[in-house]
Parts: structure tokens; C-alpha cells; sequence
């Protein structure tokens, strides 16, 4: 039983980046407008965050240092805090669209509006990563996240049309622009290998106190955590797909997105649903809380993490403390929580070759790992990937105006 | 002394983690490395320069300027200096770099525990709000630092430009630190002919040779490069200056084999 548990930290991260409210929405919304033919997006990115996490995972517990330390040890301090602005700035976004998710969740869940959710949300993360310790927090949002698997259930209910499906998956709809299908390629490679999970995910190694003999543990986080995200997300497309592309509609709420759900499998399965987007969604805010603390610390060199007493990590703790306060008053702007991770999953894409490329240097270098660097099979993807995140974080930002995201 | 351990300043020491040795705690990074000079003139390390003023100038820029600008309104001495923490008391280089001895934490540490966690709730801190740090004296020493090397011009004995310095390796032989450890003196300059940035370790060779292809990339971009021993520079004025021509130098390709690890 303890081995079952030794995976939570990959499902939580994994749920964190796979299935928190911007993957949701946009899973949701790629499978109305586009069905299957951007899954292979997803595979992509699955085996990409596979390969780098498991590579983050390893230096973690050879080393105990987590990604951001190799950034600014290998990128040097300005490319560094280029970095550190980038990812924080996401991270910020992102903290903000998840709080606003779970109140989202909760909306749908009591009918009261989610701005009155909206600081209850943010406190209650907020004491939960004050007071609870690290293992305890992954287990029971890691595990809740799971309710999620509902949706797979309901697409089996929903009786779709394999071969239809099927065919989708090489053939785009022909009324759509070729640089919108381009955008949200990048956009859902952005979404599965946004940098926090691997700052979250080796830093939780660290927490963890995983040493050189959890290495089965940490590559079982990685092959089970991730897969099982991207086949959420995979899952979510696909009811989509076979609900609205036939019928034309725009996803773009979360009501929307959850009704496959309550179609197929009644009022259980849409408050199994509902529990799981909120659980997912709380899940990913403690993981990009928790990030902005991660990256500030190991850019500056402070005490960080919760295995010690906050009075040890002031700096840590009052970093996490700040970053849930202005996310939580920028979503009661009444600024549109969905809207504002599809931006940040964008740029998100644009930052990732920084953070990727430091890791891939440090999981070869033998002063670090000793005989665990890299072997030939994870240096020949991760150079193949090096390319392909290059090309994509240039065209990002060039995509991005001239469809005007997405439109 | 051959068998001297042999370091590159800006691979194996800046920018790492420094922890204490009794119970692992973080304490900050090697931000810079501060140089003084033996009988002989040759620098060798004598500290590990740490916080905003030692940070700020590697930035540089107005980023750099306002971290330093900021510190500084904030520090009560007339000309505060960076947290030093002597050579002396490291006791191990690898991933992180390890340091006996207790450290005096940092200013803002301090500052934000008493005045922020403190007064939440369960934070554990029994010191009431008010309590003092005792002040640390700026120690603003003038000497050279790592950074003002890496990075400066490097001129031969004619006055044609050779390139910058991109990275400073250092050999354990230096004078005795204390009674039991030499310190790490500067063996000799890797210079670079362009600002084609870090080498990232890609000089090591063999040992640092993966992927291939990122190998290539950064070994193409760092083309011409080469190796200045200590006995070839006559002086460090605003430039580096050798005594000897450019044709004299060692290709940097060759440095692997003399490498000690």
C-alpha cells in the first residue's frame, strides 16, 4: 500500500499540469472545434514531460538540487532571472486562473456566485500550505484529482463513434485556418509541459527527501503520473468531440465543459465530475503557490520547502504568502479566469527551452549524477525535443497575434 | 603538484548553493568569489561574496543597478558590502557547496520572520516582534572580484585583441588557508574570441561531451578559443595583457588531458 502511495507527487503534479482549468477549458474547447486531430499534440507533450521529468526527477534525488538551482547554476544570474521573471509571471497567472477554477467548481457545485468563493479559496490554500505537511498534501489532492476518471466512464456511456473518432485523428476540419490548428498545437504542448510541474515535481523530490535509492520511486512517479494526465485530457477532447463538433457549439465556460458528464452518467457523474475540477483545480493552485516560492528561493539561494518550520523559511513562506494574495485580488477583478491561462499557456511555451535546456545539460554532466547520467536513448529525445521546443517557442508569440489567439 | 584539485570559477563554484555542513540548511549562493593577491602577485580565492551587492553587479544593467541601489538605501553603514564567508570554512565543492561554521542569516531573512511569519498564526516563532540583529559590519574590502575577471578583455604582447575571459580555472595550490587546506589560486584564463556567452562545461571534453548535438552547437560557437596559463599574463590592468603572442596560446581543445578529475 505504501508503494501506491509513493506515487501520489507524480499524479498530483501531473493533474496539476495536465487537468487544471486551462488544460480543462481548452481540452474541452480544442475537442469541439478541432475533434481528435490534435491529440498527437498531447502524445507529444506526454513523452516530452515524461522525458524531462524523469531526467529532473533524477538529479533531484542524485543531487537534491531541484531544476531551478541548475537554471541559475548553468544559465548564469541574467539569462537566469530572464527565466525567473518568465516563469514566475506565469506561474502567477496560472495561480490566479486555478483559484478562480476552484471557485469556478465550486459555483457550479452550490450556485453561488465564484467571487464570493474566490477568498475562501485562496485562504484555504494558503493554510493548507502553511500547516499541512508535503505528504499529506499530495495524497489527498493527488488521489481526489482521480475523480476526474469519471469523464472516461461517460465517454464509454456515451456510445462515440470509434471509427469517426478515429478518422479525426489525421484529418483537421477543413473550415479551420491553418495557423488557429498551429496556435493551439502549441498552446496544448505549452499546457502539458509548462515548466512549474517540473519545478514542482523536482522540488517535491527534494521535500520528499528522495536520495539515489528512490530513483524506482521517482521514475515510478514519472510513468505513472503523466501518462495518466495526458489520458485524462485525451478523454476530455474526445467526449467533447463527440458531443459538440457534430452539433457546432463553442465550449467556453466550465458549465459547458462538465455536461458530458452529467449527459451520460446522470447527477452522480456530474457531481463526481464537479468534485474532481475542483479538486484538480485546488490541486494545481497549491502547485503553482507552491512554484512561485520554489523558483524565487533557488534563484537567490534561500532556505526553502515545508520539511522545515516556516520560521526557517521566512523567505519561502512569505513568498507563497504574497503570490496567493495578489493572484487571489487579481481574479476579483472580475478578469476572466479562462481567458487569462490561455494567454499564459503561450507564453509559457516561449519560456520553456530555458528551463528544459539547463536540465538536459546537468543530467549529463558527471560531476552531478556520477553513473546516472543520461544514457544515448534519453539524449537522442531530449535533442530531438530541444528542437522542437526551439521552433515552438519562437513561433509562439508570431501565432499568437496573427490569429489573434486563437480567434 | 600535480595532484592539485583543479576547479573552472564559473562551472563548479559561482552560482551553486551554499548549505551548512551540520544540518544541510541553505544559506545562499556563491554569488561572487572575492581575490587577493600572494607574495608571488597571483590571485587566489580568499572568500565567497553573497546577497544583493554581490548579485547586483553580475547582473548589471539598470536591473542590476536598482538591486544595488536598493540594498544599499536599506543598509545603515556608510559603505555597506557584501556578506563574505571565508574560503576557510568550505568544506566540500559538488553540487552544493558546504560550509562549517555558523553564518550569520541574512538581513532579510530576519526582517521578514519577525515581521511577517511571527505574528501568523502556528508559525512557531516565539521571539517577540522588535528583537534585534546584531548589525554586521559592511566588509568592503576593494579586491578584486571574480566577476570583474570573467568577462574582461585580453590583449597579447602587441596590443591585438585575443578575446574575453569566459571562464577562470583555479588549482587547490595555493597559500595555506588555516592549518589543514591550500587555497585555490587562478592556474590560468580560458578565453573566448567573441561574446559567444558560457561554455557550459562543453570544455572538459570527453567527460562533458553529451548530447552530441548540443556538444557541437556549443563548441562551434566558442570556436578559436583558447587557453592562457598564469605564466603567460604580464598584467591586469583594464585589460588583460599577456607577454606573449597570440600564435604562443594553446588551443582550449587540448585542456581535457590536463584535467585532473
Amino acid at each position: 500500500m505504501k508503494k501506491v502511495f509513493a506515487v501520489t507527487l507524480g499524479i498530483l503534479t501531473a493533474i496539476g499540469g495536465f487537468v487544471d482549468i486551462g488544460d480543462l477549458v481548452a481540452n474541452s474547447l480544442v475537442g469541439a472545434r478541432f475533434g481528435m486531430s490534435l491529440a498527437w499534440v498531447v502524445v507529444v507533450g506526454v513523452v516530452g514531460i515524461c522525458l524531462f521529468a524523469e531526467m529532473s526527477g533524477r538529479i533531484a534525488a542524485v543531487s537534491q538540487r531541484p531544476v531551478f538551482d541548475l537554471v541559475r547554476e548553468r544559465l548564469g544570474p541574467r539569462a537566469g532571472l530572464v527565466n525567473l521573471g518568465a516563469s514566475f509571471g506565469i506561474n502567477l497567472l496560472t495561480l490566479a486562473a486555478e483559484i478562480g477554477g476552484a471557485a469556478l467548481a465550486l459555483e457550479l457545485a452550490t450556485g453561488v456566485n465564484y467571487l464570493l468563493w474566490v477568498p475562501a479559496v485562496g485562504l484555504t490554500a494558503w493554510l493548507v500550505m502553511w500547516r499541512v505537511r508535503f505528504s499529506t498534501m499530495e495524497k489527498v489532492f493527488g488521489l481526489a484529482g482521480l475523480a476526474l476518471v469519471a469523464f472516461a466512464v461517460a465517454l464509454w456511456q456515451l456510445d462515440p463513434d470509434v471509427g469517426e473518432l478515429t478518422r479525426q485523428l489525421t484529418s483537421p476540419p477543413p473550415d479551420e485556418p491553418v495557423p488557429t490548428y498551429w496556435y493551439y498545437a502549441i498552446a496544448l504542448l505549452g499546457a502539458a509541459m509548462t515548466p512549474y510541474e517540473v519545478f514542482f515535481f523536482s522540488s517535491g523530490g527534494v521535500e520528499e527527501r528522495w536520495t539515489r535509492k528512490d530513483l524506482v520511486t521517482a521514475r515510478a512517479n514519472v510513468f505513472v503520473g503523466f501518462p495518466l494526465g495526458g489520458f485524462l485530457s485525451l478523454v476530455i477532447a474526445a467526449c467533447a468531440a463527440t458531443l459538440f463538433l457534430p452539433a457546432q457549439v463553442q465550449v467556453d465556460t466550465l458549465g459547458q465543459m462538465v455536461l458530458p458528464a452529467g449527459l451520460a452518467l446522470g447527477k452522480i457523474g456530474l457531481a463526481a465530475v464537479i468534485f474532481g475540477v475542483f479538486a484538480a483545480t485546488f490541486g494545481a493552485t497549491l502547485e503553482t503557490a507552491l512554484s512561485s516560492g520554489y523558483t524565487l528561493s533557488q534563484y537567490f539561494g534561500w532556505q526553502w520547502g515545508k520539511y522545515v518550520r516556516p520560521k526557517d523559511a521566512a523567505r519561502f513562506h512569505a513568498s507563497v504568502l504574497v503570490a496567493v494574495i495578489v493572484a487571489t485580488a487579481l481574479i476579483l477583478t472580475t478578469v476572466d479566469p479562462i481567458k487569462v491561462t490561455e494567454y499564459s499557456l503561450v507564453f509559457s511555451a516561449a519560456a520553456l527551452p530555458l528551463t528544459y535546456l539547463p536540465v538536459l545539460m546537468i543530467a549529463n554532466d558527471p560531476d552531478y549524477m556520477g553513473d546516472k547520467v543520461n544514457g544515448r536513448f534519453s539524449n537522442f529525445l531530449g535533442t530531438a525535443y530541444m528542437i522542437l521546443l526551439v521552433v515552438a517557442a519562437v513561433a509562439a508569440i508570431p501565432l499568437m497575434i496573427a490569429t489573434k489567439a486563437g480567434q | 603538484m600535480t595532484t592539485a584539485r583543479t576547479l573552472h570559477a564559473q562551472l563548479h563554484l559561482l552560482d551553486r548553493q551554499v548549505v551548512r555542513a551540520e544540518d544541510g540548511r541553505m544559506i545562499c549562493k556563491v554569488d561572487d568569489l572575492e581575490l587577493t593577491t600572494d607574495e608571488q602577485g597571483r590571485p587566489y580565492v580568499l572568500a565567497i561574496l553573497a546577497g544583493p551587492l554581490a548579485l547586483g553587479p553580475r547582473i548589471g544593467g539598470v536591473v542590476g543597478r536598482l538591486v544595488v541601489g536598493v540594498t544599499e538605501l536599506f543598509r545603515p553603514e556608510e559603505d555597506p558590502g557584501p556578506q563574505r564567508i571565508p574560503m576557510i570554512t568550505v568544506s566540500e565543492i559538488g553540487s552544493a557547496v558546504t560550509v562549517g561554521g555558523d553564518v550569520q542569516e541574512a538581513a532579510l531573512e530576519h526582517w521578514v520572520r519577525v515581521n511577517v511569519i511571527a505574528p501568523l498564526p502556528g508559525s512557531g516563532v516565539e521571539t517577540a516582534a522588535g528583537e534585534r540583529r546584531p548589525a554586521r559590519r559592511g566588509d568592503l574590502t576593494g579586491r578584486l572580484r571574480m566577476s570583474d575577471l570573467i568577462g574582461r578583455r585580453v590583449v597579447d604582447d602587441s596590443g591585438a585583441l585575443v578575446g574575453q575571459v569566459a571562464d577562470v580555472r583555479l588549482s587547490q595550490d595555493g597559500p595555506m588557508l588555516g592549518e589543514v587546506q591550500h587555497a585555490f589560486r587562478v592556474a590560468g584564463l580560458i578565453v573566448v574570441p567573441r561574446h559567444t556567452g558560457q561554455l557550459f562545461g562543453y570544455e572538459r571534453g570527453p567527460a562533458g561531451q553529451a548530447p552530441a548535438l548540443v556538444a557541437a552547437v556549443v563548441r562551434r560557437l566558442h570556436r578559436n578559443s583558447r587557453y592562457v596559463t598564469w605564466e603567460q599574463v604580464d598584467v591586469i590592468a583594464d585589460d588583460v595583457r599577456l607577454a606573449v603572442p597570440t600564435a604562443e596560446l594553446a588551443p582550449l581543445a587540448g585542456l581535457h588531458r590536463s584535467m585532473s578529475r
